[in-house]
């Protein structure tokens, strides 16, 4: 695996997480990703368990991998999730500037229209607006990195219909 | 020279150029519709990016995906094959603004030869012969009969924002002119939304001969010869070969020094192609500059060897021309066929998956395909699934190798026009080199007049 990663290192990277204030860690390195969720995080399920992604291991030529953008499509989750997909190709950012906050974290409760996100494309911020209400169960796409038309970026839990 | 290239293309002329890019030990990046997410070219390049849905408008001509799938790969250069965006001078704009070379000539001069008006102007202040017709637009009646009339009937009335054979009549006699001119006048404004017309000789029975350029960037111009083009249907090419049976030394070169003149009044750079029409008494007539790599190419790159697209990215990378005007020989015949998803009798396309697709082979057979056994032509793209193409090392050898490719040729599945191809490669006329734009609708035995290409 690339960066080479131990298994001791990646305990001992999860023990200090457990023990520090952070719920969510992630950290990228070319061929080697990892997302560290801590449960209290997630609401309800133990959906986000803690999760070694190879990233793009055949890859090595760039950030876009060779099998289109459902190749990455995530793992199938409950009946009422639903995926976000990217409308346009380009830069993703999950906030408006490098020092403000996510538009949305895991477990926010959000709004149809509600900005998720941006995608640049030709240094345009396009905001990306959520098609339904619900709850953000997953940010697929790392901050900064570069999205395909029709990739996943979101997972949401659909809101019950009223 | 280039690291990564970004091809803003799809089908048979995305994997040549993927081809080439391999040759020159250069990286390609792919982009693709949803609707082409497993063809080929996707499969061939070093990385792809998926640039939106179907719709030509949603993906293909989409200058903002385009450019944004080429800045996340950090490509360097965009080669954008023929059509789609190819000669959009706008996009090879944003091309420039954007710091990515754009892989062919500079978008003032894409621009003047998309203008035909102005393109005509420019070529006869250049010395070369045009079509006799209107200097711009023709606004009443009165004015365009004088006209006519001092070019001569058979005249014919084109839209000025023209193309694809629409706003376009034929005006055999002065009785004509009047119903001709509004015809044309409201099928210009539905198609083109300006009924704006000018009025141009129409020759009966012209041959369609094209001449390739390539030129570098320190003013370097050369000709690699003609193209003959003239079996088309409704200005579709259907059948080229080079070299023509009509152009006797002597003519090949006067007319190969007038598209080597268009080329340099512009300053031409990259490859191009000057259009010209052939009249019966030997008469020719500068027609239009197509200022991108044709689907044709082949024929040319069959006689003179020379490899198109790997001069067109050197060309681009600031690499001259590596040969001279007098070390270019056209040796032997090359003819190609272009082979399309449609019906071969009615022409309506015929998309649909490919369940047996067999390729000819052998000496002097070259295939340009990105189709294959079980793959799908999508019903939003251009109907051409393959380009055949033949050497031979005269004009009879390169027909003998285009039949038998053809008689073997199997395509199941959808519908093509391999019939037709058949057809067209054993009629007498064709045999012996007699051609002209009425060619195909002879053989079909269609009536009326065919509309000179344009």
């Amino acid at each position: 695996m690339g960066g080479g990663y131990l298994d001791s290192d990646i305990k001992e990277l999860m023990d200090y997480i457990e023990s520090s204030s952070f719920v969510e860690f992630e950290l990228e390195r070319e061929g080697f990703k990892i997302k560290l969720v801590k449960k209290t995080a997630v609401p309800t399920d133990g959906l986000m368990a803690p999760a070694l992604v190879p990233a793009q291991a055949a890859a090595p030529a760039g950030p876009v991998a060779a099998a289109g953008p459902d190749a990455r499509q995530a793992a199938a989750g409950p009946p009422d999730a639903h995926t976000i997909k990217s409308p346009i190709v380009g830069t993703f950012y999950r906030s408006s500037s490098p020092s403000s906050r996510p538009f949305v974290e895991v477990g926010d409760r959000i709004k149809k229209g509600q900005v998720l996100c941006v995608v640049e494309a030709m240094k345009l911020m396009n905001e990306i607006e959520s098609e339904c209400d619900g709850e953000v169960l997953e940010a697929l796409v790392a901050n900064g990195q570069p999205v395909e038309y029709g990739e996943p970026l979101f997972r949401v839990r659909l809101a019950a219909p009223a | 020279m280039f690291r990564k290239i970004l091809i803003a293309n799809r089908g048979e002329i995305a994997l040549r150029i993927i081809w080439a890019c391999r040759e020159l030990g250069i990286q390609t990046v792919a982009v693709y519709s949803t609707a082409d997410a497993d063809s080929l070219h996707v499969k061939f390049a070093d990385e792809d990016v998926c640039i939106g849905p179907p719709r030509n408008i949603d993906s293909y001509l989409n200058i903002s995906a385009v450019i944004a799938a080429a800045e996340i790969t950090d490509a360097d250069a965009i080669h954008p094959g023929y059509g789609f965006l190819a000669e959009s001078a706008h996009f090879a704009e944003v091309c420039e603004a954007c710091k990515i070379k754009f892989i062919g000539p500079s978008p003032n001069v894409i621009r003047l030869m998309g203008d035909k008006a102005r393109a005509r102007e420019t070529v006869l202040a250049a010395g070369v012969p045009i079509l006799p017709g209107t200097r711009g637009t023709v606004q009443d009646d009165e004015e365009a009969m004088r006209r006519a009339v001092k070019i001569g009937f058979p005249v014919i009335i084109k839209a000025a924002a023209g193309g694809g054979g629409r706003g376009m009549r034929v005006v055999n006699a002065p009785e004509g002119l009047s119903p001709g001119l509004s015809a044309a006048r409201t099928e210009a404004n539905a198609a083109f939304g300006v009924p704006d017309v000018y009025i141009e000789k129409y020759l009966k029975s012209p041959r369609h001969i094209e001449f390739q350029i390539l030129g570098d960037s320190f003013g370097n111009i050369v000709c690699l010869g003609e193209r003959e083009c003239s079996i088309q249907r409704r200005h579709q090419k259907i059948l080229e070969e080079s070299p023509s049976t009509a152009l006797s030394p002597k003519l090949r070169r006067r007319m190969a020094e007038s598209a080597l003149k268009v080329a340099r009044t512009v300053g031409y750079q990259n490859a191009g192609t000057v259009e010209m029409l052939l009249d019966e008494d030997g008469r020719y007539y500068f027609m239009e500059m197509n200022t991108r790599i044709q689907v044709e190419h082949p024929v040319t790159e069959m006689v003179t060897g020379i490899d198109m697209i790997k001069e067109q990215i050197k060309i681009a990378a600031g690499v001259s021309l590596a040969f001279r005007q007098e070390d270019i020989q056209s040796v032997g015949h090359a003819i190609e066929c272009r082979i399309n998803a449609e019906d071969p009798e009615t022409f309506a396309p015929s998309p649909g998956k490919i369940t047996t697709f067999h390729l000819p082979g052998g000496p002097g057979v070259r295939v340009d395909t990105a189709a294959h056994p079980e793959c799908v032509i999508p019903p939003y793209y251009d109907s051409m699934i393959a380009k055949l193409i033949t050497r031979g090392n005269n004009r009879m050898e390169a027909i003998s190798r285009m039949r038998r490719s053809l008689d073997v040729m199997v395509v199941e599945g959808i519908r093509t026009n391999l019939p037709l191809q058949r057809r067209i490669l054993r009629d007498p006329d064709f045999i012996r080199g007699n051609l002209d734009t009425g060619f195909l609708e002879r053989l079909l035995g269609l009536k009326g007049a065919a509309v000179a290409a344009s």
